[in-house]
């Protein structure tokens, strides 16, 4: 039983092997090839050039019979056959590639186009690099070839003279967060083969320009930059002004909300002087040094997109609620100890309350007192320890700004974000306690007599 | 209080027709105290916004504040001043003073209230209910002010007197508006009940209006006052509501 199903299993197997080198000799395109193939097969065969690199020159069958020119001879790109064969030598395996490339301007002449720019602008790219050589398919299917080209250190120049590299190397695409993007996803009407030549003034305009792509997927983040400050100095001819890939980058984007370091040091680049300012204060000092992820960048009170001007009313407004956004949240303000009560006494205070009314009315024009008018506003101090004499130094100094002519002891009116209590504020408390006590005690018994009145005069009826 | 009118028929002149004015002063001044101060008070409800938005915003609310404020500070001011004038000079009778009987007039009405009498006090011109919110209106009137100019002049206050702490700036802030709190509820609650939902007046005591007072309730509230300005003695009026009151505990304990 055994013996004999072994038998037919060799049989079959002896069968189909022959079948296939019978096919396989059969599906060759021409003679020629076969002749090639004859030595070319062979995967021992190399070439050593000059500088001692050596080529292969194993072709393999099934490369061949997949490629575009698989019915062009190899004659027909190299030039050679079994009969010439000549011996030629090259300095290294590059200027082999470049000068085999040349045959294939016997077919395809270039006169105008992307192909026409990069075989005659840019010498060190030629057509195999991003074609292949015996892989050769035709354009249709040979997917996304920009690698092919951009992976080079190809250059673009700009009218004002000044040269961009346009170079990309897989591995910053890998890393970013559009890895999964085709290269066409953002530059639009892009492909090998279409590569419409554009001329922009310089890089900026450049930049600018391709920045514009990002909004085809990301329209909720674009239409909020539209009421950023950002752009609104860009339409008014600043063009320094930051436009999305000059914060997130461009090929190598990352996700924008994961670091907070590289989340500060993004505005670093053009605002250095705040950027050092903050970093010297209580929550600039604990990110830089502790890597500390509960503290502001510059992002949580300016927000990231919709950055609005600083300067106006509305952002100095919105002020405490932006720090009670930390600082009147229990459980993060447990860790280091702090109150939570610092907004709600500020808001029961004249100050908070005319604040409040501010925002509601839209439309103050007195700047009243907040919490960085006493706090700092990027050199936010500890209100404990050391740094203690400069928050109160702060403070009579931003009293002054409106209450002219007020005394040294005006800043105690404030008695900081405490409850008055018998320590702190012992008038306040005292005068809150008896309040306490007597406004109750005066109305009940008030009610008391006249429930008493209704009811003797309901009995005198 | 300055002016007792002579017994017109069934009415009494009660009040000077300058007292009526300084009264309706009082009120308007008060009402617009309690509307624009309690909006600040209580600033997180709704009606506040309501109020504080229809007034133009916190800044015009606090402007109308001050300034009602000044005038209420005026009334007050001037009222003393009158008042001390006309008891010291004019020989007034000084019907305002607090003394020993309108604390014995509280027991006494206590008593009634709770059956133990038969009868209720018998007051004069004004009734320890009536000195109550009188002394409170000229006691707050003067705390409110200086405690209101304290609030609106924080700076001056320091300069004026230097020693003082700056916690007298808060301390104001806090009799300020717990003042405010007393006085709106005691004038809602009590004045409001003595002079508009009492049985004894309803449906409103119109006697600040009209100045005058019909000789039943004068009667009634104000004996001693009647029987000094006609020089009637009212026993008879007294036994009568003895027996009337008599009356009454029995169909009551009947039913």
């Amino acid at each position: 039983m055994l013996n004999r199903s072994a038998f037919f299993l060799l049989a079959s197997f002896c069968i189909v092997v022959a079948f296939s080198f019978e096919c396989h000799a059969a599906s060759l395109p021409n003679e020629e090839t076969a002749v090639c193939l004859g030595c070319h097969d062979n995967r021992e065969m190399s070439l050593t050039f000059k500088n001692g690199e050596k080529l292969p020159l194993y072709v393999d069958s099934n490369t061949l019979l997949g490629s575009a020119h698989k019915n062009l001879g190899c004659s027909g790109c190299h030039g050679f056959s079994a009969t010439d064969h000549p011996k030629r030598q090259f300095k290294n395996r590059r200027s082999f590639t470049i000068s085999i490339s040349e045959s294939c301007r016997q077919c395809h002449s270039f006169k105008k186009g992307i192909h026409y720019r990069m075989v005659n602008m840019l010498t060190q790219v030629v057509c195999a690099d991003c074609h292949g050589s015996h892989s050769i398919k035709p354009v249709k299917e040979s997917g996304d070839s920009c690698f092919g080209c951009h992976k080079y250190g190809i250059s673009v120049t700009f009218k004002n003279g000044s040269r961009q590299s346009l170079e990309v190397t897989e591995e910053a695409l890998k890393n970013s967060v559009h890895n999964k993007l085709r290269c066409a996803d953002c530059h639009f009407g892009f492909s090998s083969k279409e590569h419409p030549e554009r001329n922009f003034q310089d890089k900026r305009n450049f930049t600018i320009i391709t920045s514009e792509t990002c909004r085809r997927c990301h329209f909720d983040k674009y239409t909020k930059t539209l009421e950023g400050i950002h752009f609104n100095m860009l339409l008014k001819g600043h063009l320094e002004a930051p436009v999305c890939v000059d914060c997130h980058g461009s090929h190598t984007i990352g996700s924008g909300t994961k670091e907070k370091i590289r989340s500060a040091q993004r505005c670093q680049t053009c605002h250095q002087d705040i950027y050092s300012i903050y970093s010297m204060s209580v929550h600039g000092k604990s990110l830089l040094s502790t890597h500390n992820q509960d503290v502001p960048v510059c992002s949580d009170c300016h927000r990231a997109h919709d950055i609005s001007d600083p300067r106006m009313a509305d952002f100095r407004n919105n002020i405490p609620q932006m720090c009670s956004n930390c600082h009147a949240n229990e459980e993060l303000m447990r860790r280091y100890g702090l109150s939570t009560a610092v907004l709600q006494s500020y808001l029961e205070d004249f100050h908070g309350v005319t604040v409040s009314y501010y925002k509601k009315q839209k439309n103050a024009v007195r700047h009243i007192a907040v919490c960085t008018d006493c706090h700092g506003i990027h050199d936010i101090t500890r209100t404990k320890g050391p740094d203690a004499s400069i928050v109160k130094a702060n403070l009579i100094r931003r009293c002054r700004k409106c209450h002219a002519g007020a005394s040294e002891s005006f800043p105690d009116s404030w008695i900081s974000h405490y409850e008055p209590n018998f320590k702190r504020a012992p008038l306040v408390y005292v005068i809150n306690l008896i309040y306490m006590i007597f406004i109750p005690f005066m109305i009940v018994g008030l009610v008391l007599q006249i429930i008493l009145h209704i009811w003797r005069y309901a009995v005198n009826r | 209080m300055t002016e007792t009118g002579k017994g017109d028929g069934e009415y009494i002149r009660r009040f000077h027709p300058l007292r009526i004015i300084e009264h309706q002063a009082n009120a308007i001044a008060f009402i617009v105290l309690v509307v624009t101060g309690l909006s600040q008070k209580f600033h997180d409800s709704s009606w506040s916004d309501w109020a504080i938005m229809n007034l133009g915003g916190i800044d015009n609310t606090r402007l109308i504040h001050r300034y009602t404020g000044l005038l209420l500070g005026y009334l007050t001011f001037q009222h003393i001043l009158i008042a001390s004038y006309g008891v010291i000079a004019k020989k007034w009778m000084p019907f305002m003073v607090i003394n020993i009987k309108d604390f014995t007039d509280a027991i006494d009405n206590l008593k009634y209230y709770f059956g133990i009498t038969d009868s209720p006090a018998r007051c004069d011109r004004y009734d320890y209910k009536q000195k109550f919110e009188y002394w409170g209106v000229i006691i707050g009137g003067i705390l409110m002010a200086l405690t209101g100019l304290t609030l609106w002049f924080p700076t001056k206050v320091f300069h004026l007197i230097p020693f003082l702490p700056g916690q007298i700036i808060p301390a104001a802030k806090a009799l300020h508006t717990n003042e405010a709190l007393l006085a709106f509820l005691v004038i809602v609650i009590w004045h409001v009940y003595n002079s508009v939902f009492s049985p004894d007046v309803f449906p409103l005591d119109t006697a600040i209006f009209t100045g005058k007072i019909s000789k039943e309730r004068m009667i009634h509230e104000h004996p001693i006052e009647y029987e000094r300005l006609t020089g009637v003695k009212l026993e008879d009026h007294s036994e009568k509501d003895v027996a009337e009151t008599e009356e009454e505990p029995d169909i009551k304990s009947a039913s």
